[in-house]
């Protein structure tokens, strides 16, 4: 599966019209200079060819260098912990806000806070993450000047660091939140409705006791599910509000690559984020058949 | 977010040097005696016109980066605020062999490389013979009249020419001069970018692609007591709102380029200046006439869109739009109205040329004149919100006297390859300007002009501009110039639009930050204020 | 053979009466019924755009412009002094077009194949799947920009983007119907009966799982009119002077300081553009699916 994604992104890359050479150019588009700049890329090489070169140094390892002459691996290697950390924190929001309401909202069905929260779980998948970080910006780092408008601190310093992503990790936690409480309420009112629970309520066991114990196990398949459901969503979702609050990520870096026309650039970062994919997919299968044995994906 | 695109990817070599005037530079330049300058501290620079590119000057070739260059990478000679160049590691201005083929170029002494190691002929020998002869190098059409280049005693070196080429002088003032350090050529060869080491203020510290580029104080540098932050991180913001936000939150502590949009909020803000420059470049359309099978491919060949078979509906086109209220809607008052290839702000600036002005009412009746029913305008614009603001505007004052524009947004590199091969109607595009008049003009109008997207082809134009470039008087040059740019302006290949002027934003707290009309932020020799 | 022929007409008589069930069904929630009236509104703004809308949305006024709201312009006017309302109603007929005709897309291209794949099962099945997954690990976001990117940012290229991104979910759901389906006592009634396997699939299969295949489509429809604001605003979508929610945010990003009210219109457009759709797609799963309990 790698290799035809290998293939899809090596010709997709060069079906993008606008060569590199004249990427590169711009204001300096002399034939000699072009010609130069395709013989240094191997640009003047047939495609077979081309696709063999970075194929064979991609198994290696190298991916190759850049426009920018620096090392493609490396990039990739010091930009992707950015979109990972942003990533981890803003499905930590969407856990603390998502989970338990998911469980409130499923124990109280059918009360007003139940209709409360899951109107605002509704409007919460509907609003654009990128408009509602825009509005962000304006209210909490323009008006109320609490948090920088954007930008990346390294986790060498931490409270800066977490300043910086507290309020993308926010915005885009909070649809991820709206789908997880959805998802957590529904496997809730199912596992509370099985004869097991009856069972347990009738020993005795207290109320809370028993949703305590449903609401954690069903929260691990409902994350996961979620995850594996939304992988993609997710992905987008960091790529726009990277571009938007100006995090130097792997988002920002892949948008970037396609505007220059960066083809190593752009070959290497899809083919980790189809990696990550596969993999990610991989663990979320394995993960999901440990904690739910009876359910088989189709 | 492609704001900037145009700017991002255009590289301002500077042409043959001449003077150009500075219309304003504020900040600390002009209160240069009375700072007092605070020793150490991080500036960091907002850089909004892209990202630089390889920190090779063999390879180098965007705008911003040319900006980080002039902190870490000194050249031989260097330009002053009124774009005369002066010396900079050579100890004198070249002589001129009296065969004008061999230029000597006299070195200084006692320079120190970033590595430690020693600044002489043999470095700028290596350097150049690798600018000539690197694969892929920039520099070497830059560099194409010189054929070696030779050391002549410890510290002078002579370049060998093939035929008299003036604009010599001007190439070493920019990329080409920068003199690379010969241990570091050896170590890295190709990978020099990776860690560049030339003599400079400051010196390469790392780079975070994509992001930013940090440089730190040089303990080698020959004039150390002039260079006064200990770091100066380079932080690229693709979005200039973004960019000025983080200026006003003290994120950084200068913005190479403002929005227009921005600018009313900077100018409000108490704690920051505005340092503006005047730009050489220009704003305009490109109309395709002749390019019907692509840039360079002779003879040109009228390409029958309904623009370029009328003069007339070009005439029209150009009456229709009103370039004051472009500037007031479009680009909030930040650009110099003006119809000809050379901007105010330069020396070379021809007053006596007559712009075809605003008038709708003729325009109507040109284009009834065109005999050309329902005339419909392709224009290409590349993404991005200001070019298209533009194109939308246009757009509007055309439908006025019944020209119909269709608006094309297509991504930068995209526009570019439309252009060479000429699948374009008309291309709405600017071009960031050189010193010398023939960097503005040659390359887009001459029929063997290498950015002739046009594909304009007529005589009498080429024979102005042959001779505009091997006339020896300022005063031949500036007859040859005035009759070419009428004859272009008659035939419109380029109707000339605006000449941007460029704003830099920086806090008060810091002193020294100048720009000159190249329009690049020179953060160098600036500093903290006491 | 009339019995046979019973059995295989059984399911759509039983539909034709259940019709009836599931609209009462329907009009007891409230809430659904609400957002069935919101995304028709917007369904007849799209439609009527041009005789709704006060001004032409390209008409400008340069001496107006990011007017605040008067008699004149209810909305106020946009930095080259368009009437927003107006682009705002013609943005909503661009939006909703690459919402509609991107699930439409994705459903003609996506139900066959995972018909099939659900239907001869064995390799087929197989190679489809790989192809799925392929499609699937290049995220929709980075699919679209590089598809605009090989095709032109454009409205028409911005559809086929967001839908070809909706492909891999209507396949597999379309299937996972089908493996179910064809396990139902009809199939072999029909096989019985002489029926070809396109006879099956088309005139069996099909009809029984358009329940489910309406419910994803009205939850695919916010999907892409969120994607096509996504793409417009990031440039790669719809391109100005076309008026979209999208490229009015792309257009009113540079004055969010001095004139947030032109982000604010088109955003609040879109959320209840949205929640419309993901309202009434809600309230008819519950209605039409009996697997779900919410």
């Amino acid at each position: 599966m790698l290799v035809v994604a290998s293939i899809v992104v090596f010709g997709g890359v060069r079906a993008i019209p606008g060569n590199p050479a004249i990427a590169l150019g711009a204001e300096n588009r002399d034939p000699a200079v072009i010609a130069a700049v395709k013989a240094k890329y191997l640009l003047d090489k047939p495609l077979p060819v081309q696709y063999g070169h970075w194929i064979w140094l991609a198994v290696q390892g190298d991916l190759g260098v850049d426009q920018r002459q620096l090392s493609v691996g490396h990039t990739i290697a010091s930009r992707l912990p950015i979109s990972l950390e942003l990533a981890a924190l803003s499905m930590i929001v969407s856990v603390i806000v998502g989970i338990p309401t998911g469980v409130i909202t499923a124990v109280r069905r059918g009360k007003p806070s139940d209709y409360a929260a899951t109107g605002v779980a509704l409007i919460g998948l509907s609003v654009p993450h990128f408009w509602l970080g825009l509005m962000a910006i304006i209210w909490f780092a323009v008006d109320l000047h609490w948090l920088p408008a954007g930008g990346y601190v390294t986790a060498h310093h931490p409270i800066a660091n977490l300043k910086h992503l507290l309020l993308p990790a926010v915005v885009l936690g909070i649809g991820f939140a709206a789908v997880l409480m959805r998802q957590m309420r529904s496997s809730m009112l199912d596992s509370l409705g099985t004869d097991y629970v009856r069972t347990a309520r009738a020993k005795g066991l207290s109320e809370w006791s028993v949703v305590c114990k449903h609401a954690f196990r069903n929260s691990l398949i409902t994350v996961t599910t979620v995850l594996g459901l939304q992988l993609g969503a997710l992905i987008s979702g960091i790529v726009t509000i990277e571009v938007i609050f100006g995090i130097p990520g792997f988002g920002s870096l892949t948008i970037d690559a396609i505007n220059q026309r960066d083809y190593t650039l752009i070959q290497g970062v899809v083919l980790v984020v189809a990696c990550g994919y596969v993999i990610v997919n991989l663990l979320v299968d394995v993960v999901y058949s440990l904690l739910n044995p009876r359910i088989r994906t189709i | 977010m492609n704001r900037n695109r145009i700017a991002a990817a255009v590289s301002a070599a500077v042409g043959a040097g001449l003077l150009a005037l500075l219309i304003s530079a504020t900040a600390g330049a002009s209160g240069k005696q009375a700072v007092k300058f605070k020793a150490g501290g991080t500036l960091t620079v907002a850089m909004t016109n892209g990202e630089p590119d390889a920190l090779d000057p063999t390879l180098a070739r965007t705008f911003s980066g040319r900006e980080v260059f002039l902190t870490i990478c000194e050249k031989l000679y260097d330009l002053d605020a009124h774009t005369n160049i002066v010396p900079q590691l050579a100890a004198a201005l070249p002589k001129v062999s009296s065969n004008k083929l061999s230029v000597t170029i006299p070195l200084r002494h006692g320079i120190k490389f970033n590595d430690g190691t020693p600044f002489n002929s043999a470095a700028v020998v290596k350097t150049m013979t690798r600018y000539l002869t690197f694969k892929g190098s920039v520099r070497a059409s830059e560099l194409s009249a010189v054929t070696k280049v030779t050391a002549k005693g410890k510290y002078a070196v002579v370049f060998h020419l093939k035929a008299a080429y003036s604009p010599l002088t001007a190439q070493l003032a920019d990329r080409s001069g920068m003199i690379l350090s010969p241990k570091q050529m050896s170590k890295l060869g190709a990978n020099f970018a990776r860690d560049p080491i030339c003599v400079g203020p400051y010196m390469y510290k790392n780079r975070v692609a994509g992001d930013s580029i940090t440089v730190v104080k040089s303990p080698f540098y020959y004039a150390k007591s002039k260079a006064h932050f200990a770091k100066i991180v380079f932080k690229i913001y693709n979005d200039t709102t973004a960019a000025a936000q983080a200026l006003k939150a003290g994120t950084v502590q200068a913005l190479d380029a403002i929005a227009s949009t921005d600018i009313p909020s900077i100018k409000a803000d108490k704690a920051l200046s505005i340092t503006k420059a005047a730009g050489l470049g220009y704003g305009g359309i490109t109309i395709n006439i002749g390019n019907k099978n692509g840039l360079l491919k002779l003879p040109y060949q009228n390409v029958g869109t309904d623009l370029a078979s009328s003069p007339k509906l070009r005439q029209a086109f150009e009456m229709a739009i009103n370039r004051n209220t472009l500037n007031k809607v479009v680009f909030g008052g930040t650009v110099l109205p003006g119809c000809t290839p050379v901007s105010p702000s330069s020396v070379w600036f021809d007053k006596s040329i007559k712009c075809t002005g605003y008038n709708p009412n003729q325009a109507k009746s040109l284009v009834q004149q065109s005999g050309i029913s329902n005339p419909t305008v392709n224009l290409m614009v590349p993404t991005g919100t200001v070019a298209l603001r533009e194109a939308q505007f246009i757009q509007a004052e055309e439908a006025v006297v019944g020209i119909k524009v269709n608006v094309q947004s297509t991504d930068f590199v995209t526009s570019l390859s439309k252009a060479d091969a000429g699948t374009y109607d008309a291309f709405l595009i600017g071009w960031s300007g050189r010193v010398d008049p023939d960097g503005n003009i040659f390359g887009f109008v001459a029929t063997t002009g290498t950015l002739n997207d046009s594909g304009y082809s007529k005589n009498i134009v080429d024979r102005f501009l042959s001779h505009a470039r091997s006339a020896s008087t300022t005063k031949a040059r500036r007859h040859y110039y005035h009759a070419a740019v009428q004859q272009i302006l008659n035939d419109r290949p380029l109707i000339y639009l605006d000449h941007p002027i460029a704003s830099a934003g920086i806090s008060k707290k810091v002193a020294g930050v100048t720009m000159y009309p190249d329009t690049l932020l020179r953060v160098a020799f600036a500093g903290y204020t006491q | 053979m009339s019995i046979v022929v019973q059995e295989i007409e059984a399911p759509r008589v039983a539909g034709r009466r259940r019709l009836r069930l599931l609209t009462k069904r329907f009009l007891r929630r409230p809430m659904a019924v609400g957002g069935l009236l919101v995304a028709l509104a917007f369904v007849i703004v799209a439609i009527f755009a041009p005789l709704l809308a006060p001004y032409s949305p390209g008409h400008t006024d340069f001496d107006a412009v990011l007017a605040h709201s008067s008699s004149k312009h209810l909305l106020g006017t946009d930095d080259l002094g368009r009437d927003v309302l107006s682009r705002l109603i013609w943005g909503t007929r661009a939006s909703m077009q690459v919402g509609v005709f991107a699930t439409l897309l994705a459903m003609v291209v996506a139900v066959p194949i995972g018909m099939i794949a659900g239907y001869y099962r064995g390799w087929v099945d197989q190679v489809i799947a790989r192809l799925t997954d392929v499609l699937l690990a290049f995220p929709f976001l980075i699919l679209a920009v590089g598809l605009a990117a090989i095709l032109g940012p454009s409205l028409l290229n911005a559809t086929l983007a967001l839908g070809i991104g909706s492909i891999p979910g209507f396949i597999r759901i379309a299937r996972g119907e089908t493996l179910t389906l064809r396990e139902e006592d009809y199939v072999p009634a029909a096989v019985l009966n002489g029926a070809n396997d396109a006879t099956i699939i088309f005139r069996h299969i099909l009809p029984n799982m358009t329940n489910t295949l309406i419910v994803q489509a009205t939850l695919t429809i916010p999907g892409a009119i969120l994607g096509e604001a996504i793409l417009s605003f990031l440039g790669v979508g719809v391109q100005p002077p076309t008026s979209s929610w999208g490229t009015m945010l792309q257009e009113a990003e540079p004055y969010l300081t001095q004139a947030q009210r032109l982000s604010v219109y088109p955003g609040v457009a879109i959320i209840l553009a949205v929640l419309a759709f993901n309202v009434f797609g809600d309230g008819l799963r519950d209605v039409l699916d009996p697997r779900t309990t919410r």
